[in-house]
């Protein structure tokens, strides 16, 4: 074997004893050990996760996360809020270093398998298309063949690819995105329609529009590590207690959000529950 | 293997991904490579000439992309030069556009850093010239292009060329930087299979062997040649 060859195969030894390594420990006995919750939260995301004028993380996910940790451990405090991005938040779930993720995760085949979710506590829509108020485009089947902005790892650029036949042109952040489509190197902007929704709000913004509006509605719910049991009970009972006290219609109302029936009609349901 | 889990290749999506991501890290590599070994022997030319507002220029050009991280120059051929006027009429919507495309924003940084480094390593190969071979050419009556052209670049390129080959399997690598401006080379797309699949581990390790086997066709590649140009008494005996 030469050189190369015999540097591939111990590099693929080392990377699967390092896959293999996974440890599935108790969360819900570590967290109380710890007497801190560790949340992977979103800060760059009206209205779920961001920062306000004091710098302070806050948002519908950031409440949620704060009742949770409250339920668990009584105290809204023993918390520790860490940023994530939707590009690594699943890795730091399954690396270990957050305890649960609520940061705008969509609910999807593909993650179930790697990871378990918590109760669909909201039911975002999924992406809509930003674009000039000039544009007479108004359906996905139009973009065929035509340059749209996007953000790399988002969940529906390979739909978006494979079935609309979009040319997607993707960004590391939503800020490069924004400004390549001021530049028109693309005709439009695909991105989460609540996000897109909350940019129009903003004065730069008002020769604007949504152009395209969401083909879909993802069920949003936090993530877990997978078989982590009674963990997951735990957060699960702290979520539906919430809908019960009405909490998360408060918080759409704090956080500037359109009321939604979903939200409502699980309020509604886990009441009668309880 | 090992647990690994590479069924997500079976998908005809990503395989067509990673073809396009791999001709796309080749052409960019192809095209900044050959651009900058261009740069080198022009810039290390005009070196040689010993004029003295010509040597000012080529070191500020030298001093300018060698000195700063290609990242930033593709950040800033793609969202700055539009600004700066570098802007084109888009003839369906009517609409302003910039010139560049991101390819050819990628393709001139990675051209302009490799040439600066070219400049270099070719400058260095220029002045290990022993005076007495120049001076066995003057008194033969070679003029002063001759003397570059038929004597100093035979010998200077081959004296240079094992840095060349670092410059050029560095600027193979940097390609992978072009994802940033969104150029869907192998990075771009490996990054969206990832988030798609969560095969992590499994994408890497696919995408550094790739990158692995193409810089070593490259570095042997250069190799060869350097074999194949050997000159007596100079580098390694075959």
């Amino acid at each position: 074997m030469n050189k190369f060859g015999k540097l591939a195969v111990s590099a693929i030894a080392l990377a699967s004893a390092v896959a293999s390594n996974t440890v599935f420990a108790d969360t819900l006995d570590d967290v109380i050990a710890r007497d801190k919750l560790i949340v992977g939260v979103k800060n760059d995301y009206p209205p779920y996760g961001y920062l306000n004028d004091a710098g302070e993380t806050v948002g519908f996910e950031v409440e949620l996360a704060k009742y949770v940790a409250s339920e668990l451990l009584g105290s809204p405090d023993k918390i520790e809020l860490v940023p994530v991005v939707a590009a690594n938040r699943i890795q730091f779930l399954e690396a270990g270093r957050v305890d649960v993720i609520f940061a705008t995760l969509g609910v999807t085949d593909q993650r179930d398998e790697v990871i378990d979710f918590t109760v669909h506590y909201v039911n975002a829509a999924g992406p809509s298309v930003l674009m000039p108020k000039a544009a007479t485009v108004d359906n996905w089947e139009q973009l065929k063949g035509q340059s749209i902005c996007g953000i790399q790892g988002s969940y529906y650029n390979k739909k978006m690819t494979e079935e609309f036949g979009i040319n997607l042109v993707n960004f590391k952040n939503q800020p490069d995105a924004y400004r390549a489509l001021k530049d028109n190197r693309c005709i439009g902007f695909v991105f989460d329609d609540m996000t897109l929704q909350k940019k129009l709000e903003e004065a730069d913004w008002s020769d604007y529009k949504i152009a395209v509006t969401p083909y879909e509605y993802l069920p949003m719910a936090g993530g877990l590590r997978e078989d982590d049991a009674a963990f997951a009970e735990a957060v699960n009972k702290a979520i539906v207690k919430a809908e019960g006290e009405g909490k998360l219609i408060e918080w759409e109302t704090v956080f500037g959000m359109p009321h939604s029936e979903y939200i409502a009609e699980r309020a509604k349901a886990a009441a009668a529950q309880n | 293997m090992f647990g690994l889990d590479y069924s997500w290749l079976a998908d005809p999506a990503y395989q067509s991904w990673l073809v396009t991501g791999v001709i796309n890290t080749l052409e960019l590599a192809a095209l900044s490579s050959s651009v900058a070994i261009l740069i080198g022997m022009l810039g290390a030319l005009g070196l040689s000439l010993r004029v003295f507002w010509l040597d000012a220029l080529i070191e500020l050009f030298v001093e300018v992309f060698r000195n700063t991280p290609p990242l930033l120059q593709m950040l800033f051929a793609y969202f700055t030069l539009s600004t700066l006027g570098l802007e084109t009429t888009d003839p369906v919507t009517g609409l302003k556009m910039p010139l560049l495309s991101a390819f050819a924003c990628a393709c001139i940084s990675l051209s302009l850093f490799g040439g600066a480094l070219a400049i270099e390593a070719f400058r260095s190969g220029l002045e290990t010239m022993p005076k007495a071979i120049t001076e066995a050419g003057r008194s033969l009556g070679y003029s002063r292009w001759a003397r570059f052209w038929r004597i100093e670049v035979p010998i200077a390129s081959r004296v240079c060329l094992p840095s060349l080959t670092n410059i050029l399997t560095n600027l193979f690598k940097t390609t992978s930087q072009a994802s940033v401006i969104t150029v869907p080379e192998l990075m771009y797309y490996a990054g969206q299979i990832y988030n798609d699949t969560f095969r992590t581990l499994e994408v890497m390790i696919l995408i550094l062997i790739i990158y692995v086997v193409l810089v070593s066709i490259l570095s042997y590649g250069m190799s060869r040649l350097e074999a194949y140009l050997t000159l007596p008494g100079y580098g390694k005996e075959q």
